[in-house]
C-alpha cells in the first residue's frame, strides 16, 4: 500500500504543480476545517476530493479505500460516544437526551442526543482533516515535500533524518517481503504455532540484517565522501497555476463566509 | 612484462577482520597499471572485496603499505576526500550504494559533497542523465528501478566524479544478457575516455574478451597477472585453485587439434569476441 501511494505522489496529474502551492491550500483547508462547523467541513472533504479524484487523478477506488480506513476506525469508537449509562435515580436529569433506551437492572442504558452531535461533529471534522492530509500524501512526493521544508528552513538534521527514514522504509519493506516469501515456500505459515514461530524468526531476521544493511550503507556513504550534512542538488521544475490558484483562494473565502454567516444551519 | 606507471600499489598488505582467524588478505603486492582494462579473478572469499575496501581509504591495512601514485595512502579526512573522489568504487549491490531518494539527488550527492557551485553540479548531473541515459528516470524515486537501472544509476553516481580509476565488484552479479552487454559498452566508453578500470568478476569467459591485464587472487595473495593469453595458458595453476580456465581455452586445449588450425582458430574467436 505505501508503495502504491509513493507511486502516485510521483504519477498523479499535479504532481507538476509547485509542492508549496499545494502544501499551502491543504494547510489552509485543514486550519478552516479546524474551527468550522460540520456543513462546511462536508463542504471541505467534497471539494479535497475533487481536487484529489479529479484534478491530480487519484483512482476513486484508492482513495475511497485510503478514506474507509479513518472510517473504521471511527465507527469503533462510536458506540463509546453514543451510548451513555445512569442509575435509575438519575433519570430524571437525562430525560431531554434520551433517544431510545432500555432498563438493564438498576441501570439505564440509552441513546444520548448530544452523543449522537458529537460523533456527527467528529466525523465531519475528521474527513475534512483526512481529505486534506490525502491531497498532501497523493499529490506532493515525499522528495517533493523535504524540499519545501528545507527550503522554509526546518533543521536539516530533522529533513535528513527524514529523508533516510523514507528511503530506509523500503529497503526494510523489501527485506522483509523477501524473508516472508522465503518463508512462505517452504510451508513456514501452514499452522498458527508455525506461523508464530516463522513471525518471529522474520523479526529476529530483520533486526540482524538492517545492522548489515547499516554497516555497507555507511561504508558506501563514505566511499562517496560523506562529510557530515546529507546534501543533494535537484532540478526544479514545477509551474504555479494561476487557475488552480484561483479556485484555491476563491473556494477558502466562500468556505469562511459561510463559516461565519452560518446561514446553512 | 613491460614496466608501466602505477596507478595504486599494493606492497605486502596484511588486513584480518576484528574476529576472524584467517587473513582476508596475506601480504598482497599487486600494481594497478595506468589506463588499462583490468580484471581481477578468484574464488568467493579470496580477499577481492577487502581489497577494494582497502583500496577506497574504507579500511586500514594492518600492514603494508597502499600507495596511490606513488604517494603512501594517508588516513586524514582531507586526503581521503581527494583518493575517494579519484577511486571511484562500484559495490556489488546497487542497492548499498544509493543514497538519495531520486535519480538525479543520488547522482549530485557526490558533488554536493565536494562543495562545487551549484551551476557545475547542475551542468554535470545534467551531462551524466544524458551519458547514461538516465534523463527519463531523472526524477523517479530510488525504489521504483529495477536492478539494471540501479546499477547505471551507481555507474553514473560514480563517473560524475570524473575518476581516475574505477573499481567495480561484480557489475555483471545481478543483470541478464542485455543488461551487461549495455553495461560493457558502457565501461569501454568509460576506459576510451581515460579511465582505468579494475573489475572484479567470476565471469572468464568475459575476461578474456574484455580485459587487457589479469590478476588472479587465492587466500588473499596474488598469485598471476599478466595478459589474458598468458595468464589463462598456465591452466594447471589454474586448475590447482579450481578457478578453471575460459572456455575457448578450454578447447584449443584439447590435442586432437593441429597446432596449425589451433592458432587460426584462436585468433578467430579472439577476434568474435572483441
Amino acid at each position: 500500500m505505501s508503495l502504491q501511494i509513493d507511486t502516485l505522489a510521483y504519477t498523479n496529474k499535479l504532481r507538476r504543480l509547485a509542492p508549496a502551492q499545494k502544501l499551502l491550500f491543504a494547510i489552509a483547508l485543514l486550519l478552516i476545517s479546524n474551527f468550522s462547523h460540520p456543513p462546511v467541513q462536508i463542504l471541505i472533504a467534497a471539494w479535497m476530493s475533487i481536487w484529489t479524484i479529479f484534478y491530480a487523478g487519484i483512482p476513486a477506488k484508492i482513495y475511497l479505500k485510503l478514506v474507509y480506513i479513518p472510517i473504521l476506525f471511527w465507527l469503533t469508537s462510536l458506540p463509546a460516544l453514543v451510548i451513555n449509562g445512569v442509575t435509575i435515580n438519575h433519570l430524571s436529569f437525562i430525560q431531554n437526551d434520551i433517544v431510545n433506551g432500555v432498563n438493564i437492572g438498576n441501570y439505564y442504558l440509552y441513546i444520548s442526543k448530544h452523543g449522537i452531535e458529537q460523533g456527527w461533529s467528529i466525523f465531519t471534522r475528521a474527513i475534512a482533516a483526512i481529505s486534506c492530509f490525502y491531497f498532501v500524501m497523493l499529490t506532493i512526493p515525499f522528495t517533493d515535500l523535504l524540499k519545501t521544508f528545507r527550503r522554509i528552513g526546518l533543521p536539516i538534521l530533522i529533513t535528513d533524518l527524514l529523508l533516510l527514514m523514507y528511503r530506509f522504509i523500503f529497503v526494510l519493506l523489501n527485506t522483509a517481503s523477501e524473508l516472508w516469501v522465503a518463508q512462505q515456500s517452504r510451508s513456514g505459515y501452514r499452522t498458527f504455532n508455525l506461523s508464530m514461530k516463522s513471525l518471529s524468526l522474520l523479526i529476529g531476521q530483520l533486526l540482524q540484517r538492517t545492522l548489515e544493511k547499516y554497516h555497507q550503507v555507511s561504508l558506501s556513504l563514505e566511499s562517496r565522501g560523506f562529510n557530515g550534512e546529507f546534501q543533494v542538488w535537484h532540478s526544479s521544475r514545477y509551474y504555479i497555476s494561476k487557475r488552480y490558484a484561483m479556485e484555491a483562494i476563491f473556494g477558502c473565502l466562500i468556505l469562511m463566509e459561510l463559516e461565519f454567516k452560518r446561514y446553512i444551519f | 612484462m613491460t614496466i608501466q606507471e602505477t596507478l595504486l600499489e599494493f606492497q605486502q598488505v596484511n588486513y584480518t577482520y576484528p574476529g576472524a582467524d584467517k587473513p582476508a588478505l596475506a601480504g598482497i603486492n599487486l600494481s594497478i597499471p595506468t589506463g588499462k582494462k583490468c580484471a581481477l579473478i578468484g574464488k568467493n572469499g579470496c580477499g577481492k572485496t577487502t581489497l577494494f575496501l582497502l583500496a577506497n581509504g574504507l579500511y586500514k591495512p594492518r600492514q603494508g603499505i597502499i600507495s596511490w601514485r606513488g604517494k603512501p595512502l594517508q588516513y586524514d579526512r582531507g586526503f581521503l576526500m581527494k583518493l575517494r573522489q579519484s577511486i571511484g568504487l562500484i559495490f556489488q549491490n546497487p542497492e548499498q550504494q544509493l543514497v538519495a531518494s531520486t535519480v538525479e539527488e543520488d547522482i549530485s550527492y557526490g558533488l554536493c559533497n565536494l562543495g562545487l557551485p551549484s551551476d557545475e553540479i547542475q551542468q554535470r548531473v545534467e551531462q551524466a542523465l544524458i551519458e547514461f541515459d538516465l534523463n527519463e528516470l531523472a526524477e523517479r524515486p530510488v525504489h521504483h528501478l529495477s536492478l539494471g537501472q540501479k546499477k547505471r544509476v551507481s555507474l553514473a553516481d560514480v563517473m560524475v566524479l570524473k575518476p581516475e580509476l574505477l573499481l567495480l565488484d561484480e557489475p555483471t552479479a545481478y543483470l541478464d544478457r542485455p543488461q551487461t552487454r549495455n553495461l560493457i559498452a558502457l565501461l569501454n566508453k568509460i576506459h576510451t575516455s581515460g579511465t582505468t578500470i579494475l573489475m572484479a568478476t567470476h565471469d572468464l569467459d568475459f575476461v578474456c574478451s574484455w580485459a587487457d591485464w589479469v590478476f588472479v587472487m587465492d587466500q588473499g595473495q596474488l598469485i598471476l597477472e599478466g595478459k589474458p593469453e598468458e595468464v589463462f595458458v598456465q591452466r594447471d595453476l589454474l586448475d590447482a585453485i579450481q578457478l578453471g580456465v575460459p572456455l575457448i581455452y578450454e578447447i584449443l586445449s584439447s590435442e586432437a587439434i593441429e597446432k596449425n588450425i589451433l592458432e587460426q582458430f584462436h585468433q578467430r574467436l579472439l577476434n568474435l569476441f572483441s
